[in-house]
């Protein structure tokens, strides 16, 4: 089943840290946000594979908004 | 948690009875042989009879009251006389001072009982309210639980779901018919739907023997609060070592606070509440020195632990119903402040986060902050600060408690000095103005001069530090309801 992962909070997209086609485990980071001074990582919840990512470092990315697909 | 779990005396399979039935389900809920009808004179004859069966039982040996609609006769619907008999149950939960249960498969009021039967459910309202804050209420939900049925879970303190638990004031013909939207009951009201959407579910799992197991630990908790024992908190690991090294990175405060509390063995661990909704916030029940407590957390690694309205809100409810209930409230603080923005003025920050204010001001258990990174600004005041009556409020080193970070106090108070400097000397000017400030105001200097920060502690000694603090505040216990907020 596919996870959409979403960013919780306003923030400016600090790094990339996976790609599009990579195996992923849960809990592993796909990128990190940058928000209220903090560098914040986004995390799977499920294991798969990365099939989307839709933001590139220095991305503004609003609460709601996708950051990755995971399947 | 062996000792935890139901043995039930009928499982389902067992003389072919109904899975759905009371007698099958209160079984699994309680102690092995425990279950007695709650009034005694009733016979078996007139313990059939009636929509919903109540009894009195054990759950690890604490006496409890528990009733359950009968989901296997016209849905478990509520008619005046169903009513009566939780009115009763609840009732006698209050006079004996005891934990009261209840399991619920109903699609609410008996339609053919008209007005009666909406009288009945008012009264049923009443009689919860009456009990609440008095004695702990939990609901269990095993199957649909509609409009009636679902404002009774709602009206309790804690609202314990399995994946079958439906819970909704309409079902979604009626959604459909009015608003055109097409969903299904799970999706309507499923675990789901209340566990991340709503807030309505306190703990949603998998099965029902997951959902009694839940139900039991709970109880546990709130019924056998135990006693601090500083003595007894053992040699853990150092618990900031679970901290990141950057103090900027955010990182998950559940394996910290489950390194706080005391272990799996003899009713510990950490049972989290309400984990997937306002996941900002964490709060729920532990032991540490053996005592049960609650526990209040801000995640760093949702919205960066920012407050903001709902997790004010999940964490004003929580305080009021452990201060209802008398048990003490851990606070550990990791908090950036307030999360800006106009969705969160507009969605009622100011009104949800005065009721953590509230909630803390006016709570009178034992309670000790542990502000183990930074605590900034108004989220600092709202968590559990000193001036909002704190039993002790301790920090560890590095610790910073200020209105609000270096870098954006430069950025405030010297706005006018920066916005003047040459554009290739900014940076560097507000690098220095950094250093000043950090040098000035930084770290808990004032704070501990202040006498609104305690203690730096050791972190390798934060267990003992804390059973010691919660053992030396006299008991007590909050005179109020636990108004579902």
């Amino acid at each position: 089943m596919a996870e959409e992962i979403r960013a919780d909070i306003v923030a400016s997209v600090g790094e990339v840290v996976t790609e599009v086609g990579t195996s992923v485990a849960t809990g592993d980071t796909l990128v990190i946000l940058e928000s209220m001074k903090m560098e914040i990582p986004v995390l799977t919840e499920t294991e798969g594979t990365v099939t989307r990512l839709v933001v590139n470092k220095g991305d503004v990315v609003q609460e709601g908004d996708l950051i990755a697909v995971v399947e | 948690m062996t000792v935890l779990t139901a043995q039930p005396h009928v499982g389902p399979g067992d003389s072919g009875q109904d899975h759905r039935a009371p007698v099958v389900r209160l079984g699994q809920l309680l102690d092995l042989n425990s279950i007695r009808p709650l009034n005694p004179a009733e016979d078996t004859e007139s313990w059939s009879a009636g929509g919903v069966r109540i009894v009195r039982g054990r759950i690890n040996g604490n006496e409890v009251i528990a009733y359950c609609t009968d989901g296997s006769r016209m849905g478990g619907a509520l008619g005046a006389a169903e009513a009566d008999l939780i009115i009763e149950a609840i009732d006698a939960a209050v006079r004996h001072d005891c934990p009261v249960i209840g399991l619920w498969h109903s699609g609410g009021a008996k339609l053919a009982d008209g007005v009666e039967s909406m009288d009945g459910v008012g009264r049923m309202f009443a009689a919860m309210t009456r009990a609440s804050g008095r004695v702990p209420q939990i609901s269990v939900v095993l199957g649909p639980a509609a409009g009636a049925a679902a404002y009774g879970p709602a009206l309790t303190d804690l609202v314990i779901m399995c994946e079958a638990g439906r819970l909704f004031v309409t079902g979604p013909d009626v959604v459909r018919t009015v608003t055109g939207e097409q969903i299904d009951m799970e999706g309507l009201g499923g675990t789901d739907a209340h566990g991340r959407r709503s807030g309505v579910a306190h703990v949603t799992v998998g099965s029902e023997a997951e959902a009694y197991q839940h139900a039991r630990r709970v109880v546990d908790l709130l019924a056998r609060p135990g006693a601090f024992d500083p003595a007894a908190v053992g040699t853990g690991r150092n618990p900031r070592e679970l901290l990141p090294d950057s103090p900027k990175r955010a990182y998950d405060v559940r394996p910290l606070v489950r390194e706080l509390v005391d272990g799996d063995e003899n009713g510990g661990g950490f049972e989290e509440i309400q984990a997937r909704w306002a996941p900002n916030m964490v709060v729920g029940f532990g032991r540490l020195a053996g005592r049960s407590i609650g526990v209040l957390a801000n995640n760093p690694l949702r919205k960066g632990g920012c407050l903001d309205s709902l997790s004010a809100e999940k964490a004003a409810r929580f305080v009021r119903l452990c201060d209802a209930f008398g048990v003490p409230l851990l606070v550990v603080v990791d908090v950036p402040g307030y999360l800006p923005g106009v969705g969160q003025e507009w969605g009622g920050v100011v009104r949800r986060g005065a009721k953590l204010l509230h909630a803390f001001a006016e709570s009178v258990v034992p309670r000790v902050t542990l502000v183990t990174r930074k605590s900034y600004g108004g989220a600092y005041i709202a968590m559990n600060s000193r001036s909002l009556g704190a039993t002790k409020v301790y920090a560890w080193p590095g610790a910073e408690v200020a209105v609000m970070g270096a870098e954006a106090a430069v950025n405030v108070l010297h706005r006018k000095a920066l916005a003047a400097a040459a554009d290739h000397e900014r940076d560097a000017l507000r690098q220095r103005l950094i250093e000043e400030h950090e040098r000035q105001s930084g770290g808990v200097g004032r704070a501990l001069a202040m006498g609104v920060v305690d203690e730096v502690i050791d972190p390798a000694h934060t267990r003992q530090r804390l059973a010691e603090a919660f053992a030396s505040a006299p008991a007590n216990r909050g005179r109020h309801g636990n108004i579902p907020l």
